[in-house]
């Protein structure tokens, strides 16, 4: 876990301290920035802006401590950030997020940058965003065994698929939308309903 | 005292009458079952696992729904101490202690007397906790009723004064953490003048953040991400199982600390501020401080299973009187509680009992059947639940991510909330990487709102004047406790002694 070290290091002897002083100074800005221009109100009418604005103030004056505190007092180092976890863990979260019922990308357009690209991304259903989300997700980790993963993903897509669409009729969609060439889709229609069709069949069987 | 009684056993009758239809006991059985299956699973707490469960109850009627999320949050906690038995990984805070004796009477080969006395001792716990709750309810709802909103926001200063004291770590971290919370809450539409704030001109947040993204995503993604960096080494015990059922012997030496642990459980769960992750702290404290032979404590004493595993189901049920009683959520997860009620339409708070008496009562006497139905699953499951925790990790988190993704996306039907879930697991991350503990956050997040509200409503009555908090006896009590607190949490003497008490754990 986190190192203790005895010594000098410097003017920063707590990293651990100023990193997450630093952070909630960052976020206090935001937070202040974003009820910038909200009314303040007084105290029997409470005006929109004032916790908001209170709030971050109070947030920067503990980000501040936290520096000052580690300026002052030895303390632990930073962790080491990992760039594989994140990437790929909420990279396949972001795809599935994208795939599962299409979306328009825009790039750029906020705060002032014009708009540089649009892509319009087709929604491919559960089917397709499922199986993507567990193998890039898989990459995260590095005993992952890709021959594996693949058939994993794929029972896994076919068993949520069954427990959220078919038993709990959620509203999520599982095929994709208009994409596939009309013969290769007729065939995959026929032989999901067939799919379906016996287990309702078992279904019943079992309710009776 | 006569009429309490009858009063009590009519409305355990009338909640009876509600849990035991079919309906009902099938989806409490359901939710125990399910809750436990994802709960078992190593670095899944009771958090991620509501708020990835939480699609599945829609649909439901509200009062099947809660009792069955019920049902999952039992069934999460057990299967909890399951893992920690098992694999020596804790679920979450509460289940560090069974750790320590539970996993070493596995590694001894008596593994099934260990999970068998946590499932009996939690079993009594339970039993206890509900009567507790279903006897507080009726007085603590009256209470409730002479609150005025100055009492309700000094109550609340409180709790989160309470979060600070029982966190890990240092103060002014805990103390940011929670206000950092309490910034998230701003954001959205302001209630009273309609005005975006904190939106950046964002639509999609336009109504808020909603409490189960946050959740998934500083629970279910950071939680992943950073298990994902420990080379932990998951000892999946090799040895049998043994017999389930403890002997004579093991009764003997597990009664007193089951009674013990179940009293303090219950008392600590009632404080707010997630006073239940103190109980089975407090018990295996105490049972080792009682025992004759302390020193056979970390090596598989039996009392150190029994003691804190009673403490922790006794609170994690009573911590249900303020969320019920109040509409003050006590810890994270009945936070998160707050907001899957609130899906279903229910606003907790005392309107509910007097408003919505099945559904009230229906709750707490489902209770009890949950803690039966644990019993009952759980015994002769466990063959299951250890084949289910040699599934390895790296098959089991890309699972948990689909899952994750295809829960969050249902809450709403909203793409957007998966990105955000996204943004939040990168949060926590941060957050974890800066040493700061995530729980609290939840909790003032959930409360910020209700604080906000009651301030105003607060200044209005008293015409902007901030001396209505202290001239209030109510909650001038309640401020200067918080005021102890504090203080109590910067003294550096116990300061130490805090560290010590978690330390020991870890």
């Amino acid at each position: 876990m986190m190192s203790r070290e005895a010594g000098s290091r410097g003017l920063v002897k707590s990293p651990l301290d100023v990193g997450g002083g630093l952070f909630l100074v960052a976020l206090a800005a935001i937070g202040f920035a974003g009820g910038f221009n909200l009314p303040t109100g007084t105290l029997s009418g409470i005006g929109s802006g004032l916790l908001p604005k209170s709030v971050a103030v109070l947030v920067a004056a503990f980000g501040v401590l936290l520096i000052v505190q580690g300026l002052i007092f030895e303390g632990d180092r930073l962790e080491k950030w990992h760039l594989r976890g994140p990437v790929f863990v909420l990279g396949a979260v972001l795809l599935f997020a994208i795939l599962i019922r299409g979306s328009t990308l825009n790039f750029g357009g906020i705060l002032g940058i014009p708009l540089l690209a649009s892509v319009k991304v087709p929604g491919l259903g559960l089917i397709v965003a499922g199986p993507l989300a567990v193998v890039v997700s898989s990459l995260a980790e590095k005993s992952t065994r890709l021959g594996e993963i693949a058939i994993f993903a794929i029972i896994m897509t076919i068993l949520c698929g069954i427990l959220f669409k078919e038993l709990l009729n959620l509203p999520i969609p599982f095929d994709p939308m208009g994409l596939v060439p009309a013969p290769v889709n007729h065939a995959y229609v026929g032989a999901k309903s067939a799919i379906f069709h016996a287990f309702t069949d078992i279904k019943n069987l079992f309710a009776r | 005292m006569i009429d309490f009684v009858t009063g009590l056993v009519g409305n355990l009758a009338l909640g009876m009458s509600v849990a035991l239809s079919v309906k009902n006991v099938a989806l409490c059985f359901l939710g125990c079952l399910i809750g436990t299956l994802v709960g078992v699973l190593p670095g899944v707490g009771p958090i991620a696992t509501i708020t990835m469960l939480l699609p599945i109850t829609f649909g439901i009627d509200p009062i099947g729904a809660l009792i069955m999320l019920a049902g999952i949050y039992y069934g999460a906690q057990y299967g909890g101490s399951t893992t920690a038995i098992l694999v020596n990984i804790p679920g979450e805070a509460t289940a560090v202690v069974t750790t320590l004796d539970g996993h070493q009477m596995a590694k001894q080969g008596r593994a099934g007397v260990a999970l068998g006395i946590a499932a009996i001792g939690s079993f009594i716990a339970g039993c206890v906790a509900t009567v507790i709750i279903a006897a507080l309810a009726t007085p603590l709802t009256a209470m409730a009723l002479l609150f005025g909103p100055a009492d309700y926001f000094s109550l609340m200063v409180l709790g989160l004064m309470f979060a600070v004291v029982l966190a890990r770590g240092s103060v002014p971290k805990a103390v940011a953490i929670i206000l950092v919370g309490i910034l998230l809450s701003t954001v959205g539409t302001d209630l009273e003048s309609g005005e975006e704030r904190l939106t950046f001109g964002w639509t999609e947040i336009a109504d808020g953040l909603d409490v189960a993204v946050i959740a998934m995503g500083m629970f279910g993604f950071a939680e992943i991400l950073r298990n994902l960096e420990m080379t932990q080494t998951r000892d999946v015990v090799h040895a049998a199982i043994g017999n389930l059922l403890p002997g004579r012997k093991d009764f003997r030496q597990a009664a007193a600390p089951i009674a013990r642990g179940t009293f303090l459980g219950s008392l600590l769960g009632l404080l707010p501020g997630n006073g239940a992750v103190l109980g089975p702290f407090a018990s295996y404290t105490l049972e080792k401080k009682l025992a004759a032979d302390p020193s056979r404590f970390g090596r598989g004493a039996i009392e150190g299973v029994a003691g804190p595993e009673s403490a922790n189901n006794a609170g994690a049920q009573t911590a249900f009187i303020p969320l019920l009683t109040l509409g003050i959520p006590p810890n994270a997860v009945m936070a998160l509680m707050v907001g899957a009620m609130t899906i279903h339409g229910i606003v907790p708070g005392p309107q509910i009992m007097t408003k919505q008496p099945h559904l009230f009562w229906g709750m707490i006497a489902s209770m009890w059947l949950g803690n039966l139905m644990l019993l009952i699953i759980n015994l002769p499951l466990i063959g299951l639940w250890v084949r289910f925790l040699k599934v390895p990790y790296r098959l089991m988190f890309p699972a948990i991510v689909l899952l994750c993704c295809i829960g969050i996306y249902s809450v709403n039907n909203s793409p957007t909330d998966v990105v955000m879930t996204a943004g939040f697991g990168l949060f926590g991350y941060a957050l974890i990487k800066f040493g700061f503990e995530p729980a609290p956050l939840l909790l003032a997040f959930v409360l910020g709102r209700l604080m906000e509200e009651k301030l105003r409503q607060a200044l209005v009555i008293s015409r902007g004047s901030f001396w209505t908090f202290v001239e209030r006896p109510l909650s001038a009590g309640l401020l200067l406790l918080s005021l102890v607190l504090v203080i109590i949490a910067i003294l550096p003497a116990i300061r130490q002694s805090r560290e010590q008490v978690f330390a020991e754990a870890d």
